[in-house]
C-alpha cells in the first residue's frame, strides 16, 4: 500500500508539472502592464549628462620603483631619461679553484647575458630597427664579501630576495672599473658576453674560500635599452671565472638578479610618466561640479543626505572623461600607441582603495579611429572611463570627497582598430596580438591632459519615479 | 522516503503565489491551509472526530481527538490573472502546512504547525526588443509560523475544551528586479555605454515579530451531540520586516545597501464556528474569522514608481460546508469509508477592495488498514480587485493532504 501512495504522489507531481509545463504560458505583453501598474518599468531608463569644464584641485605624478627583480627580462642601458643597471649577487665557495686562480697570470673572469630574443624577433617589433650595434662604455661595480665555509654560502641564500632589492636602493661599491663592449644584436646575435676588468679578477685572487661577489654593470651613456632574459628562464645569465687555461673554469650562475632604475629625467611644469616601470598619476577632482550639475538634471539636492546618507536614487551605468591630448613631449621607445590605464579611488568599508577601472569598448568608434584611451596616435584627445569611481562618489557624495583616479601607461597597442581589446586567437587558428606584451618605457608628459578642462560623461540609471 | 523529499524540493522550486499584494505581505493561507479544510470551504473549526487533527484558528478542538495525526499539504493553482481584457496564466505549488498533533488521554493534547501564512512567490521575465521590454522579476517571500499547541478538556464539563498556542514567526523575504536598459533617450553614438548593463534592484530581508518571541491564539469549544461550536480569539502583533536594499550591476558590483525596517501592525483576529449534525455522519458547518486592520502596510517597494503603502481593510472570511464523514470500519465498502465534503467561501482580503469568492469540494480516501488517508480538494474562485495595481484572478486549485493516523500511547478502552 504505501508503495501505491508513492505512486500516486508521483503521478500528481507529474501532473502537475505537466499542466505547468504545457497549457499555461505568460503573456509578455499583459506583464509588461501587470509591471507598469505595480509602477515597475519593464526596462530602466538610460539618461546621459555631460559636464564641460572640469578642473583638477590637484594632479601628481609619482614615480614607481626603482628597483625590480630581474626574474624574467631586466633591462640594461638608457632610455628616455631612466638608467637601467644590472646588479647579480653570485655566491660560491671553491678553496682549490681560487687557489689555482690566485696563482695565475691568464686569470679572467666574464659575465655572459642572453639577449631576450622573441622581443626582437617577434614579428611585432619594428621591422627596421635590428640590427642594433654600439660600443657600451660600461662602468662595473662590485662589492665583494669573503667567507670561509658553506656556512657562509648558506647565509647568503637565506637572505630574502626583497631584503636584498631594498638594500640595493643603497648601493655603495667597493670597487668599480670602466670598460667598453662592442655590442651588437641582429636577428642571429643571442650572447652577450662582458669581459669583467682586471681589477675584478685581482680582487676575486684574494677571495680564499668562499666569497660573495654583488655586480654592478650600468651603461649610463647607452642610446637605448637593451632586453635580456632574467634568472627565471631558461636562458639563465652566467658568471664564468677562468684559472689557468680556457679549460680550466668555474660557472657560477647568480643566486639573483636585479634591476635598478635611476632617474635622470627632469622636465619643469610636466606630469611625468614613464612606462615599464610603475609610475602613476594621481589627479584629483572636485565634486561639487558633479553634484551641481547632477542637481540641475534631477531637480533635486546633492549630496543626498536623509537617511544614511548614501545616494540610491540612481547609478552610474559608465563614466567616461575625454580630456585634450599632447603628444609632443613623449618619448616612444617603440613607436606604437600606449594603452592608459585607469583606476579610481573608492570608499571600502570606511578605507580608501584603489580599484581598477574596467573598459567598456565603443566598437563602432574603435574600428573608425581606434581605441581612445591611447597615448602616441593620431587624435588630440584621451578618453578615459572612470565607472566604479563615479559610481562610488555619487552613491556616497555625503561624505564631501572629491572624485580621484590614477592614472599609469599600460602596454603598447599592435591593432590600435580592433574592437576585441585582448589577444585572441582567429577562426583560422592563428593567434591575433591587440597587445605587444613587452612594455614600452616611454616618458609621456600628462602636463596638457590633467591642466586643461576636461569634460566628464555621465550614462545614468534612475531608481526614481515619475519621470515616464 | 526519499522520493518524497525530491517532491517537496520540487514544490520550493516552483513555488509562486498570487499576485495581488506581493509587496506587502502576499497571499495569507487561511487555517493552515489544510486540504482537509478546503474541502469544506474552510468551514469546520468546530467539527469534531476521531482524528480531525490541529486546527491553527481552533487549537481547543484537537482535545476532542483520540489518534495521533499527522498531515502535510500540498496546493497547486492555476491562475489567470486579468485587467483591462489582458491577461496571462500563472501557478503556484507550495506547501502550505504540516500539521502534527498527540492527543494523551485526560492529560490532553499537544500538537506542533509549520504554517506558511503568508507568501509572496512570483518569477515572471518579459523580454520584447520590440518595446524595449527586458524585465525579470522574483518575490520570494514567506512569513513561517511554528506554532505549539496545547489542549484539554475540562475536568468535569468534559464537553468543552480549551487550547492554546503560540505562534512562532520567522521566514526570509527576497525581491529581485532585473532590468534592462531602455535605449530610448540615449543618443545613438551613445549607445554602447548601455551594452550588457542590466541592473538590479534587489532587497532582503527576515520576518520576526517585534519584542515578542510570538503571538497567542486562544480558544473554548463545546462539543454537543448535534452542534459544536467554538471561538477563539488570537492577539495582535507587530510584524518587522528588516530589509536590505542593493542597487546592483551584479552581485559583486553594488551600490551600498541602504537598510529600511517595515513594521506591520497585525490586528487580533476573533474566530467563531459551528458545527450541527444534521444525521448520522452528515455534518453542515459554518465558520467566520474578521481581524479590524486599524493600518496600512508599508510595502517593500522603495524604487521607481512603486507604491509605498498598500491600504488595508477589515478582512474576513466567512464559510460554510458539508461533510458526509466516512465509516471507520475498514470492512465497509471504498465509497462508504470515504469522507466527502463540499463548501464556500467569501473572503475579504486584507487589501482594500479585493475580495474572493470561491467554492470547493473535496475528499477523504483512506489507503489501506494502517490509517493513512488522503485529502483532496478542488476550489476554484475569483479574487476581486478595484485596488489600485491588483489584477483580478480566477484560481483553479487542487489540494493535497498526506494524513497518517496512529494511536500511538492509547491504550484500548
Amino acid at each position: 500500500m504505501k508503495k501505491k501512495n508513492i505512486a500516486f504522489l508521483i503521478l500528481c507531481g507529474l501532473f502537475a508539472a505537466l499542466l505547468s509545463a504545457c497549457l499555461f504560458e505568460s503573456d509578455d505583453s499583459a506583464l509588461s502592464s501587470w509591471l507598469g501598474d505595480q509602477g515597475l518599468p519593464d526596462s530602466y531608463k538610460v539618461q546621459t549628462l555631460s559636464i564641460n569644464e572640469m578642473l583638477p584641485v590637484s594632479a601628481q605624478a609619482y614615480a614607481g620603483y626603482t628597483v625590480f627583480s630581474g626574474v624574467e627580462r631586466p633591462l640594461l642601458g638608457v632610455q628616455a631619461g631612466l638608467t637601467h643597471d644590472l646588479v647579480f649577487d653570485i655566491a660560491f665557495k671553491d678553496s682549490a679553484f681560487l687557489a689555482e686562480m690566485a696563482g695565475s697570470d691568464s686569470a679572467a673572469a666574464f659575465i655572459a647575458l642572453y639577449v631576450l630574443k622573441p622581443f626582437y624577433t617577434s614579428t611585432t617589433f619594428p621591422a627596421d630597427s635590428l640590427p642594433y650595434e654600439e660600443t657600451l662604455d660600461l662602468k662595473i661595480e662590485w662589492k665583494l664579501d669573503k667567507g670561509k665555509d658553506k656556512k657562509f654560502i648558506d647565509s647568503i641564500a637565506e637572505i630574502p630576495d626583497s631584503t636584498w632589492r631594498s638594500e640595493l636602493k643603497d648601493w655603495t661599491a667597493d670597487n668599480s672599473a670602466d670598460t667598453t663592449y662592442d655590442l651588437s644584436i641582429g636577428t642571429k646575435d643571442s650572447l652577450v658576453k662582458i669581459d669583467l676588468p682586471s681589477a675584478l679578477v685581482e680582487d676575486l685572487k684574494q677571495a680564499g674560500v668562499a666569497c660573495r661577489l654583488q655586480l654592478r654593470v650600468s651603461a649610463p651613456q647607452a642610446k637605448r635599452v637593451y632586453r635580456f632574459y632574467g634568472t627565471a628562464t631558461g636562458y639563465v645569465p652566467v658568471f664564468r671565472m677562468k684559472s689557468v687555461s680556457d679549460t680550466d673554469y668555474k660557472s657560477v650562475p647568480p643566486f639573483r638578479m636585479s634591476e635598478v632604475i635611476t632617474y635622470n629625467d627632469t622636465c619643469d611644469g610636466c606630469l611625468l610618466l614613464h612606462g615599464g616601470v610603475l609610475d602613476s598619476l594621481v589627479v584629483e577632482y572636485p565634486s561639487d561640479k558633479i553634484l551641481e550639475a547632477l542637481s540641475d538634471f534631477y531637480g533635486d539636492a546633492f549630496p543626498f543626505d536623509e537617511g544614511d546618507g548614501y545616494d540610491v536614487r540612481q547609478a552610474v551605468v559608465l563614466a567616461q572623461f575625454t580630456f585634450p591630448r599632447d603628444d609632443s613631449e613623449g618619448i616612444s621607445e617603440l613607436g606604437l600607441p600606449i594603452q592608459v590605464v585607469v583606476g579610481s579611488f573608492i570608499d571600502s568599508l570606511g578605507t580608501e582603495i584603489r580599484r581598477m577601472e574596467e573598459y567598456k569598448l565603443n566598437r563602432k568608434l574603435v574600428v573608425e579611429s581606434g581605441h581612445p584611451n591611447m597615448v602616441f596616435f593620431d587624435g588630440d584627445s584621451l578618453s578615459l572611463q572612470v565607472t566604479y569611481g563615479m559610481r562610488d562618489l555619487i552613491n556616497q557624495a555625503n561624505s564631501g570627497r572629491n572624485f580621484k583616479m590614477m592614472v599609469r601607461l599600460g602596454y603598447p597597442v599592435l591593432q590600435a582598430k580592433d574592437s576585441t581589446y585582448q589577444n585572441y586567437v582567429t577562426e583560422d587558428g592563428d593567434s591575433s596580438y591587440v597587445f605587444f606584451s613587452h612594455f614600452d618605457y616611454a616618458r609621456y608628459d600628462f602636463g596638457t591632459t590633467f591642466s586643461k578642462p576636461a569634460t566628464l560623461k555621465l550614462w545614468l540609471a534612475t531608481k526614481r519615479g515619475g519621470e515616464e | 522516503m526519499k522520493r518524497f523529499l525530491g517532491f517537496v524540493v520540487l514544490v520550493a522550486v516552483m513555488a509562486q503565489a498570487s499576485m495581488i499584494g506581493l509587496d506587502a505581505l502576499g497571499e495569507e493561507q487561511v487555517v493552515g491551509g489544510s486540504a482537509a479544510a478546503a474541502g469544506r470551504g474552510f468551514a469546520g473549526g468546530a467539527k469534531t472526530g476521531e482524528a480531525e487533527g490541529l486546527s491553527v484558528v481552533n487549537p481547543a478542538r484537537m482535545a476532542f481527538d483520540t489518534k495521533v495525526v499527522f498531515n502535510l499539504n500540498f496546493l497547486m493553482d492555476l491562475y489567470n490573472i486579468q485587467r483591462h481584457g489582458e491577461d496571462f496564466f500563472t501557478k503556484t505549488i507550495s506547501m502550505p502546512s504540516f500539521n502534527l498533533s498527540f492527543p494523551m488521554g485526560d492529560f490532553g493534547a499537544i500538537g506542533v504547525s509549520l504554517w506558511q501564512h503568508y507568501s509572496s512567490l512570483v518569477r515572471e521575465e518579459v523580454s520584447d526588443s520590440a518595446s524595449a521590454a527586458d524585465a525579470k522579476i522574483e518575490y520570494n517571500g514567506s512569513v513561517y509560523e511554528i506554532v505549539p499547541t496545547y489542549a484539554v478538556r475540562l475536568p468535569y464539563l468534559r464537553n468543552i475544551s480549551l487550547g492554546a498556542s503560540m505562534h512562532i514567526v520567522m521566514g526570509s523575504m527576497h525581491r529581485s528586479l532585473t532590468l534592462g536598459p531602455n535605449k530610448d533617450a540615449v543618443a545613438e553614438d551613445d549607445v554602447w555605454a548601455t551594452n550588457n548593463a542590466d541592473i538590479t534592484d534587489y532587497v532582503e530581508g527576515s520576518w520576526e515579530i517585534e519584542h515578542h518571541p510570538g503571538y497567542y491564539t486562544g480558544s473554548v469549544q463545546y462539543r454537543g451531540r448535534q452542534s459544536s461550536f467554538y471561538f477563539s480569539y488570537t492577539t495582535g502583533y507587530t510584524l518587522l520586516n528588516k530589509l536590505e536594499y542593493n542597487f546592483r550591476f551584479s552581485e559583486i558590483d553594488t551600490l551600498i545597501p541602504s537598510k529600511i525596517d517595515r513594521h506591520i501592525e497585525i490586528p487580533a483576529m476573533l474566530a467563531t464556528g459551528v458545527n450541527y449534525r444534521l444525521a448520522k455522519r452528515h455534518n453542515v458547518m459554518m465558520d467566520l474569522q474578521w481581524r479590524v486592520w486599524d493600518e496600512d502596510i508599508e510595502n517593500v517597494a522603495h524604487s521607481y514608481d512603486m507604491r509605498s503603502i498598500t491600504k488595508t481593510q477589515n478582512d474576513f472570511v466567512a464559510s460554510v460546508g458539508y461533510q458526509r464523514d466516512g465509516s471507520g470500519l475498514y470492512y465497509d465498502p471504498l465509497w462508504d469509508r470515504v469522507a466527502y465534503r463540499a463548501g464556500a467561501w467569501y473572503k475579504n482580503w486584507y487589501i482594500e477592495d479585493v475580495y474572493e469568492v470561491g467554492g470547493s469540494i473535496g475528499a477523504n480516501f483512506p489507503l489501506g488498514r494502517k490509517g493513512i488517508a488522503l485529502d483532496l480538494a478542488l476550489q476554484g474562485g475569483k479574487r476581486f480587485s478595484e485596488s489600485e495595481g491588483n489584477w483580478d484572478e480566477v484560481f483553479l486549485g487542487i489540494r493535497l493532504g498526506l494524513m497518517g493516523i496512529g494511536s500511538w500511547g492509547q491504550s484500548r478502552r
